[in-house]
């Protein structure tokens, strides 16, 4: 189906892509590095932190929500425009982010300052949502964005800490500006002002997951830590086979 | 702990779909003069969603409180044109009056002062609304004509 597919080219590099593909996909099939700080993969693109900003044609567009629809398009991901586009983007997120090592590395990159220009309190949260969208998409929905405008912040129902988590630290892990904090001692996991408790392999004692994850995850529910999960069922298998070659 | 005893009469007056979310709330605040935490929680398990989802639509709207308002809520209109005729004055007036600040309610709980962006009344600028009565035309010397305290 050759019509589906639309002809164009990224800083001068000529692709072929389904139509409907966003600028931030084709880039990545050319290796060309588009930086972003509330995409991932699983998640659908919200377009929250603005950093993903290309140029198409002459016109400014964030790469992660543009679908690519016209042939002959031209994306430039490195003109002079995008970079500035970036600096500024960067320049609010430092002056309200400024100990996000991420954000530090960008800023210093595209040589953005600090913006005084909203005074915002710098909390190193950057409300782009991807902890909401995480949890959302993990059918969790623990946390949620409350509030508007300057107040919007993230927490738990009620500013308590979030009864309907479970501690998988999929917010966690995957914040741009590593704003929530969370940690593991003596078997126990912490994040959101909660406290977990892991489950130890009952094999090799490794503990990977809380009891709240196991429970919520029933169908993948599984006793055994991956590795020794592993080894079980080769096991299992080998002890069939050795069966089916006496039974033979 | 609030008397919720009516809370499942008006649950039930709604489907049970998430759509019916913001109207039920709306009921909740019409007839507690708040959401209380313990009817947010009823109403995310009526509606079966997620209660963080709940928490933040409650957070959402200005018309929607969480902490309790008084019996009778006094709105200062803020808009373009109650600005230019003085809506700060009539604020401020109406804070003495009541010897309560903008967004806070008397200790008594009979009265709320709070802000609002425009009713749709200019050509009566600067207007003060009590519940559902618009008062027009305010300075802050008539604001004690205005049934405040009745």
């Amino acid at each position: 189906m050759p019509d589906k597919y639309i002809h164009g080219t990224i800083d001068g590099i000529k692709i072929s892509v389904l139509k409907e593909t966003t600028i931030l996909s084709a880039s990545k099939l050319l290796d060309i590095n588009i930086p972003t700080l509330c995409h991932h993969e699983g998640l659908v693109p919200d377009g929250n932190c603005r950093l993903c900003t290309v140029e198409i044609g002459s016109k400014l567009a964030v790469s992660c929500l543009y679908p690519l629809r016209e042939d002959n398009f031209t994306v430039n991901t490195k003109s002079p425009k995008v970079h500035e586009a970036r600096r500024f983007v960067l320049s609010l997120l430092i002056a309200r982010a400024p100990k996000a090592p991420r954000i530090i590395a960008l800023a210093k990159e595209y040589g953005a300052l600090p913006s005084n220009r909203f005074l915002p309190e710098a909390d190193n949260c950057i409300r782009c949502g991807k902890c909401v969208r995480i949890c959302k998409i993990n059918r969790t929905e623990a946390i949620s964005l409350v509030g508007r405008g300057p107040e919007r912040i993230v927490t738990g129902p009620f500013l308590k800490p979030p009864e309907d988590c479970i501690g998988c630290l999929a917010c966690g892990l995957n914040c741009p500006t590593g704003n929530i904090p969370f940690r593991e001692k003596d078997g126990i996991r912490s994040i959101w002002g909660r406290n977990f408790n892991l489950v130890p392999c009952p094999e090799c004692g490794t503990a990977l997951f809380t009891k709240e994850e196991l429970d919520f995850h029933k169908e993948f529910a599984a006793d055994y830590c991956p590795t020794c999960r592993r080894k079980k069922i080769a096991g299992d298998l080998l002890n069939c086979q050795n069966l089916l070659v006496r039974s033979n | 702990m609030p008397d919720l005893h009516s809370l499942s009469e008006i649950l039930l007056s709604r489907p049970n779909k998430p759509v019916e979310l913001l109207a039920l709330m709306q009921l909740i605040q019409a007839k507690y003069r708040y959401l209380p935490e313990e009817a947010l929680r009823e109403l995310a398990s009526y509606l079966k969603l997620p209660l963080s989802r709940v928490f933040a639509v409650a957070g959402f709207y200005k018309a929607l409180s969480l902490t309790p308002k008084g019996e009778k809520l006094v709105k200062v209109c803020c808009g373009t044109a109650c600005h230019l005729k003085g809506a700060r004055q009539i604020q401020g007036a109406l804070e003495e009056k009541l010897k309560i600040k903008l967004g806070e309610t008397g200790a008594d709980g009979k009265l709320s002062l709070e802000s609002v962006n425009c009713v749709g009344a200019c050509a009566l600028a600067p207007v003060v609304m009590i519940d559902e009565t618009v008062f027009g035309k305010t300075t802050p010397k008539n604001i004690g004509e205005l049934p405040l305290l009745t």
